[in-house]
Protein backbone atom coordinates (compact mmCIF):
# COMPACT_ATOMS: atom_id res chain seq x y z
CA UNK A 1 0.00 0.00 0.00
CA UNK A 2 1.21 3.46 -0.89
CA UNK A 3 2.81 5.48 1.87
CA UNK A 4 5.86 7.74 2.05
CA UNK A 5 8.15 4.85 2.91
CA UNK A 6 6.83 2.26 0.47
CA UNK A 7 6.97 4.77 -2.40
CA UNK A 8 10.65 5.39 -1.70
CA UNK A 9 11.43 1.68 -1.30
CA UNK A 10 9.59 0.75 -4.52
CA UNK A 11 11.53 3.35 -6.48
CA UNK A 12 14.86 2.19 -5.03
CA UNK A 13 14.00 -1.44 -5.72
CA UNK A 14 13.00 -0.70 -9.32
CA UNK A 15 16.43 0.84 -9.84
CA UNK A 16 18.14 -1.95 -7.90
CA UNK A 17 19.90 0.46 -5.59
CA UNK A 18 20.21 0.91 -1.87
CA UNK A 19 18.17 3.68 -0.23
CA UNK A 20 20.06 6.94 -0.77
CA UNK A 21 20.43 10.08 1.30
CA UNK A 22 17.62 11.78 -0.61
CA UNK A 23 15.39 8.76 0.08
CA UNK A 24 16.11 9.11 3.78
CA UNK A 25 15.30 12.78 3.63
CA UNK A 26 11.93 12.21 2.03
CA UNK A 27 11.12 9.53 4.61
CA UNK A 28 12.18 11.87 7.37
CA UNK A 29 10.06 14.67 5.92
CA UNK A 30 6.98 12.50 6.17
CA UNK A 31 7.84 11.62 9.78
CA UNK A 32 8.03 15.29 10.68
CA UNK A 33 4.36 15.59 9.77
CA UNK A 34 3.49 12.28 11.39
CA UNK A 35 2.80 13.72 14.84
CA UNK A 36 -0.11 15.84 13.62
CA UNK A 37 -1.40 13.00 11.46
CA UNK A 38 -1.40 10.48 14.28
CA UNK A 39 -3.08 12.93 16.60
CA UNK A 40 -5.80 13.55 14.02
CA UNK A 41 -6.25 9.79 13.56
CA UNK A 42 -6.54 9.22 17.29
CA UNK A 43 -9.07 11.99 17.86
CA UNK A 44 -11.06 11.05 14.79
CA UNK A 45 -11.26 7.44 15.99
CA UNK A 46 -12.80 8.61 19.26
CA UNK A 47 -15.30 10.92 17.52
CA UNK A 48 -16.18 8.68 14.60
CA UNK A 49 -19.74 7.93 15.73
CA UNK A 50 -20.38 11.46 16.88
CA UNK A 51 -19.27 13.06 13.60
CA UNK A 52 -21.24 10.53 11.56
CA UNK A 53 -24.48 11.06 13.47
CA UNK A 54 -24.20 14.84 13.55
CA UNK A 55 -23.58 15.01 9.80
CA UNK A 56 -26.24 12.53 8.73
CA UNK A 57 -28.84 14.05 11.05
CA UNK A 58 -28.14 17.49 9.68
CA UNK A 59 -28.42 16.33 6.07
CA UNK A 60 -31.57 14.24 6.53
CA UNK A 61 -33.32 16.83 8.71
CA UNK A 62 -33.80 18.99 5.63
CA UNK A 63 -36.13 16.38 4.20
CA UNK A 64 -34.80 16.56 0.68
CA UNK A 65 -33.68 12.93 0.75
CA UNK A 66 -35.63 9.70 1.22
CA UNK A 67 -35.52 8.85 4.93
CA UNK A 68 -35.36 5.13 4.08
CA UNK A 69 -31.80 5.61 2.96
CA UNK A 70 -30.64 7.19 6.19
CA UNK A 71 -29.30 4.02 7.79
CA UNK A 72 -27.28 3.14 4.72
CA UNK A 73 -25.95 6.65 4.64
CA UNK A 74 -24.86 6.38 8.29
CA UNK A 75 -23.12 3.10 7.52
CA UNK A 76 -21.27 4.53 4.52
CA UNK A 77 -20.24 7.81 6.13
CA UNK A 78 -18.91 5.81 9.06
CA UNK A 79 -17.01 3.61 6.61
CA UNK A 80 -15.47 6.58 4.81
CA UNK A 81 -14.44 8.26 8.04
CA UNK A 82 -12.74 5.02 9.04
CA UNK A 83 -10.84 5.04 5.74
CA UNK A 84 -9.83 8.65 6.41
CA UNK A 85 -8.57 7.46 9.79
CA UNK A 86 -6.44 4.89 7.92
CA UNK A 87 -5.18 7.53 5.49
CA UNK A 88 -4.13 9.71 8.41
CA UNK A 89 -2.14 6.77 9.75
CA UNK A 90 -0.41 5.85 6.49
CA UNK A 91 0.22 9.44 5.48
CA UNK A 92 -1.07 8.86 1.95
CA UNK A 93 -4.40 8.44 0.21
CA UNK A 94 -3.82 4.71 -0.35
CA UNK A 95 -6.63 3.29 1.82
CA UNK A 96 -9.24 5.71 0.40
CA UNK A 97 -8.09 5.08 -3.17
CA UNK A 98 -7.94 1.32 -2.88
CA UNK A 99 -10.89 0.59 -0.63
CA UNK A 100 -13.17 3.62 -0.92
CA UNK A 101 -12.90 5.37 -4.25
CA UNK A 102 -12.25 2.77 -6.91
CA UNK A 103 -15.59 1.19 -7.76
CA UNK A 104 -17.42 3.60 -5.46
CA UNK A 105 -19.58 5.31 -8.06
CA UNK A 106 -20.83 1.98 -9.35
CA UNK A 107 -21.71 0.73 -5.87
CA UNK A 108 -23.54 3.90 -4.88
CA UNK A 109 -25.46 4.01 -8.13
CA UNK A 110 -26.53 0.38 -8.01
CA UNK A 111 -27.97 0.89 -4.52
CA UNK A 112 -29.84 3.98 -5.78
CA UNK A 113 -28.31 6.11 -3.04
CA UNK A 114 -27.95 9.86 -3.49
CA UNK A 115 -24.27 10.79 -3.85
CA UNK A 116 -25.24 14.40 -3.15
CA UNK A 117 -26.27 13.46 0.40
CA UNK A 118 -22.81 12.03 1.03
CA UNK A 119 -21.14 15.13 -0.29
CA UNK A 120 -23.34 17.33 1.87
CA UNK A 121 -22.54 15.24 4.93
CA UNK A 122 -18.79 15.52 4.37
CA UNK A 123 -19.05 19.24 3.69
CA UNK A 124 -21.02 19.53 6.94
CA UNK A 125 -18.23 17.76 8.83
CA UNK A 126 -15.64 19.97 7.18
CA UNK A 127 -17.38 23.32 7.65
CA UNK A 128 -19.94 23.09 10.43
CA UNK A 129 -18.53 20.82 13.12
CA UNK A 130 -16.15 22.48 15.57
CA UNK A 131 -13.25 20.12 14.89
CA UNK A 132 -10.99 22.52 16.73
CA UNK A 133 -12.58 21.49 20.02
CA UNK A 134 -11.20 17.99 19.75
CA UNK A 135 -7.92 18.34 17.89
CA UNK A 136 -5.11 20.81 17.32
CA UNK A 137 -4.87 23.17 14.37
CA UNK A 138 -2.28 21.08 12.52
CA UNK A 139 -4.22 17.86 13.04
CA UNK A 140 -7.34 19.59 11.78
CA UNK A 141 -5.51 20.68 8.62
CA UNK A 142 -4.48 17.09 7.90
CA UNK A 143 -8.03 15.85 8.48
CA UNK A 144 -9.66 18.53 6.34
CA UNK A 145 -7.19 17.89 3.53
CA UNK A 146 -8.40 14.32 3.30
CA UNK A 147 -12.05 15.38 3.56
CA UNK A 148 -11.48 17.70 0.60
CA UNK A 149 -9.84 14.89 -1.32
CA UNK A 150 -12.84 12.63 -0.72
CA UNK A 151 -15.38 15.34 -1.56
CA UNK A 152 -13.61 15.99 -4.86
CA UNK A 153 -13.55 12.29 -5.64
CA UNK A 154 -17.27 11.96 -4.94
CA UNK A 155 -18.34 15.05 -6.82
CA UNK B 1 4.37 -3.94 0.01
CA UNK B 2 3.62 -2.68 3.49
CA UNK B 3 5.36 -0.53 6.06
CA UNK B 4 4.77 -0.20 9.80
CA UNK B 5 1.87 2.21 9.16
CA UNK B 6 0.08 0.29 6.44
CA UNK B 7 0.55 -2.98 8.36
CA UNK B 8 -1.49 -1.44 11.19
CA UNK B 9 -4.10 -0.27 8.69
CA UNK B 10 -4.45 -3.69 7.05
CA UNK B 11 -4.92 -5.45 10.37
CA UNK B 12 -7.40 -2.79 11.59
CA UNK B 13 -9.38 -3.13 8.36
CA UNK B 14 -9.61 -6.88 8.85
CA UNK B 15 -11.42 -6.12 12.10
CA UNK B 16 -13.41 -3.27 10.56
CA UNK B 17 -12.29 -0.97 13.35
CA UNK B 18 -10.79 2.50 13.31
CA UNK B 19 -7.24 2.88 14.61
CA UNK B 20 -7.35 4.26 18.13
CA UNK B 21 -4.90 5.18 20.86
CA UNK B 22 -3.69 1.66 21.67
CA UNK B 23 -2.56 0.81 18.16
CA UNK B 24 -1.01 4.23 17.71
CA UNK B 25 1.45 3.75 20.57
CA UNK B 26 3.70 1.46 18.49
CA UNK B 27 3.59 3.82 15.54
CA UNK B 28 4.49 6.79 17.73
CA UNK B 29 7.54 4.83 18.84
CA UNK B 30 8.41 4.14 15.20
CA UNK B 31 8.18 7.86 14.43
CA UNK B 32 10.17 8.79 17.53
CA UNK B 33 12.90 6.32 16.56
CA UNK B 34 13.01 7.47 12.93
CA UNK B 35 16.46 9.02 13.24
CA UNK B 36 17.96 5.88 14.74
CA UNK B 37 16.29 3.81 12.07
CA UNK B 38 17.77 5.94 9.32
CA UNK B 39 21.22 5.73 10.91
CA UNK B 40 20.97 1.98 11.30
CA UNK B 41 19.97 1.66 7.64
CA UNK B 42 22.93 3.83 6.73
CA UNK B 43 25.18 1.48 8.72
CA UNK B 44 24.18 -1.21 6.22
CA UNK B 45 24.27 0.84 3.04
CA UNK B 46 27.67 2.36 3.79
CA UNK B 47 29.27 -1.02 4.43
CA UNK B 48 27.53 -3.31 1.96
CA UNK B 49 30.55 -4.59 0.06
CA UNK B 50 32.48 -5.07 3.25
CA UNK B 51 29.72 -7.05 4.98
CA UNK B 52 29.01 -9.22 1.93
CA UNK B 53 32.68 -9.86 1.13
CA UNK B 54 33.52 -10.74 4.72
CA UNK B 55 30.59 -13.12 4.96
CA UNK B 56 31.48 -14.94 1.75
CA UNK B 57 35.16 -15.03 2.70
CA UNK B 58 34.24 -16.42 6.12
CA UNK B 59 32.05 -19.06 4.52
CA UNK B 60 34.90 -20.11 2.22
CA UNK B 61 37.48 -20.15 5.04
CA UNK B 62 35.33 -22.58 6.98
CA UNK B 63 34.93 -24.71 3.88
CA UNK B 64 38.08 -24.39 1.79
CA UNK B 65 36.84 -27.01 -0.64
CA UNK B 66 34.40 -24.44 -2.02
CA UNK B 67 37.03 -22.59 -4.07
CA UNK B 68 38.86 -25.74 -5.21
CA UNK B 69 38.05 -27.17 -8.64
CA UNK B 70 34.72 -28.94 -8.28
CA UNK B 71 33.69 -26.70 -5.36
CA UNK B 72 30.59 -24.58 -5.46
CA UNK B 73 32.49 -21.27 -5.58
CA UNK B 74 34.73 -22.43 -8.45
CA UNK B 75 35.34 -20.84 -10.95
CA UNK B 76 35.33 -17.16 -10.01
CA UNK B 77 32.11 -16.57 -11.92
CA UNK B 78 30.26 -18.57 -9.27
CA UNK B 79 32.08 -16.81 -6.46
CA UNK B 80 31.01 -13.48 -8.00
CA UNK B 81 27.38 -14.69 -8.10
CA UNK B 82 27.68 -15.47 -4.41
CA UNK B 83 28.93 -11.96 -3.57
CA UNK B 84 26.17 -10.47 -5.67
CA UNK B 85 23.50 -12.45 -3.84
CA UNK B 86 24.92 -11.35 -0.50
CA UNK B 87 24.50 -7.74 -1.56
CA UNK B 88 20.97 -8.36 -2.83
CA UNK B 89 19.94 -9.86 0.51
CA UNK B 90 21.47 -6.89 2.32
CA UNK B 91 19.57 -4.54 0.04
CA UNK B 92 16.22 -6.11 0.89
CA UNK B 93 17.08 -6.19 4.57
CA UNK B 94 17.84 -2.46 4.37
CA UNK B 95 14.44 -1.85 2.73
CA UNK B 96 12.67 -3.88 5.41
CA UNK B 97 14.51 -2.04 8.15
CA UNK B 98 13.62 1.35 6.72
CA UNK B 99 9.96 0.35 6.29
CA UNK B 100 9.80 -1.31 9.71
CA UNK B 101 8.07 -4.30 8.15
CA UNK B 102 9.31 -7.53 6.61
CA UNK B 103 6.81 -7.72 3.74
CA UNK B 104 9.17 -6.26 1.11
CA UNK B 105 11.88 -8.76 2.05
CA UNK B 106 9.49 -11.69 2.02
CA UNK B 107 7.58 -10.81 -1.16
CA UNK B 108 10.44 -9.66 -3.33
CA UNK B 109 13.46 -11.59 -2.10
CA UNK B 110 12.67 -14.69 -0.04
CA UNK B 111 9.61 -15.92 -1.93
CA UNK B 112 10.98 -18.80 -4.03
CA UNK B 113 14.62 -18.18 -3.09
CA UNK B 114 15.17 -21.64 -1.64
CA UNK B 115 13.61 -23.29 -4.70
CA UNK B 116 15.82 -21.20 -6.97
CA UNK B 117 18.94 -22.20 -5.05
CA UNK B 118 17.96 -25.86 -5.11
CA UNK B 119 17.35 -25.71 -8.86
CA UNK B 120 20.71 -24.00 -9.43
CA UNK B 121 22.52 -26.45 -7.18
CA UNK B 122 23.55 -23.82 -4.61
CA UNK B 123 24.25 -25.51 -1.25
CA UNK B 124 21.78 -23.82 1.12
CA UNK B 125 23.77 -24.77 4.22
CA UNK B 126 26.66 -22.62 3.01
CA UNK B 127 24.32 -19.81 1.98
CA UNK B 128 22.80 -19.89 5.49
CA UNK B 129 26.28 -19.64 7.03
CA UNK B 130 27.04 -16.57 4.90
CA UNK B 131 23.76 -14.94 6.01
CA UNK B 132 24.60 -15.71 9.64
CA UNK B 133 27.93 -13.93 9.28
CA UNK B 134 26.22 -10.96 7.60
CA UNK B 135 23.79 -10.80 10.51
CA UNK B 136 26.56 -10.78 13.10
CA UNK B 137 28.58 -8.20 11.17
CA UNK B 138 25.57 -5.93 10.61
CA UNK B 139 24.55 -5.98 14.27
CA UNK B 140 28.15 -5.31 15.35
CA UNK B 141 28.44 -2.33 13.01
CA UNK B 142 25.05 -0.91 14.02
CA UNK B 143 25.77 -1.14 17.72
CA UNK B 144 29.42 -0.08 17.27
CA UNK B 145 30.62 -3.25 18.95
CA UNK B 146 32.82 -4.27 16.00
CA UNK B 147 36.56 -4.43 16.50
CA UNK B 148 38.81 -2.39 14.23
CA UNK B 149 37.91 0.84 12.55
CA UNK B 150 34.71 2.80 13.23
CA UNK B 151 32.20 1.84 10.58
CA UNK B 152 29.07 3.51 11.95
CA UNK B 153 28.67 7.06 10.72
CA UNK B 154 25.30 8.13 12.04
CA UNK B 155 24.07 11.44 10.71
CA UNK B 156 21.29 11.85 13.25
CA UNK B 157 21.51 9.88 16.46
CA UNK B 158 25.29 10.07 16.71
CA UNK B 159 25.99 6.79 18.44
CA UNK B 160 25.57 3.14 17.57
CA UNK B 161 24.90 2.27 21.19
CA UNK B 162 21.50 3.97 20.79
CA UNK B 163 20.61 1.59 17.98
CA UNK B 164 20.31 -1.60 20.07
CA UNK B 165 16.59 -2.07 19.48
CA UNK B 166 16.83 -1.37 15.77
CA UNK B 167 19.81 -3.73 15.49
CA UNK B 168 17.71 -6.45 17.11
CA UNK B 169 15.01 -5.76 14.55
CA UNK B 170 17.58 -6.02 11.73
CA UNK B 171 18.76 -9.34 13.19
CA UNK B 172 15.17 -10.60 13.02
CA UNK B 173 15.10 -9.87 9.28
CA UNK B 174 18.30 -11.89 8.77
CA UNK B 175 16.65 -14.68 10.79
CA UNK B 176 13.77 -14.61 8.29
CA UNK B 177 16.29 -15.14 5.48
CA UNK B 178 17.86 -18.05 7.34
CA UNK B 179 14.43 -19.51 8.02
CA UNK B 180 13.46 -19.22 4.36
CA UNK B 181 16.59 -21.10 3.27
CA UNK B 182 16.35 -23.82 5.92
Amino acid sequence: MKSAVTTVVSAADAAGRFPSISDFESVKGSFDRAKARLEAAEKLASCLDKFTNLAVDAVYQKGSYDQANKDKCVRDIHHYLRLINYCLVTGGTGPLDEWGISGMREIIRIQLLPTAAYIEAFIFIRDEIEINDVMSQQAETEFKGLLDYLINALA
Amino acid sequence: MLDAFSRTVVSADAKGAAIGSEDLADLRKYVADANKRIDATLAITQNVSCIAADAVAGMVCENTGLTQPGGHCYPTRRMAACLRDGEIILRYVSYALLAGDSSVLEDRCLNGLKETYLALGVPTSNAIRAVEIMKIATVAIMTETNTGRKMFKGINSGSGAQCQDIAAEAASYFDLVIEALS
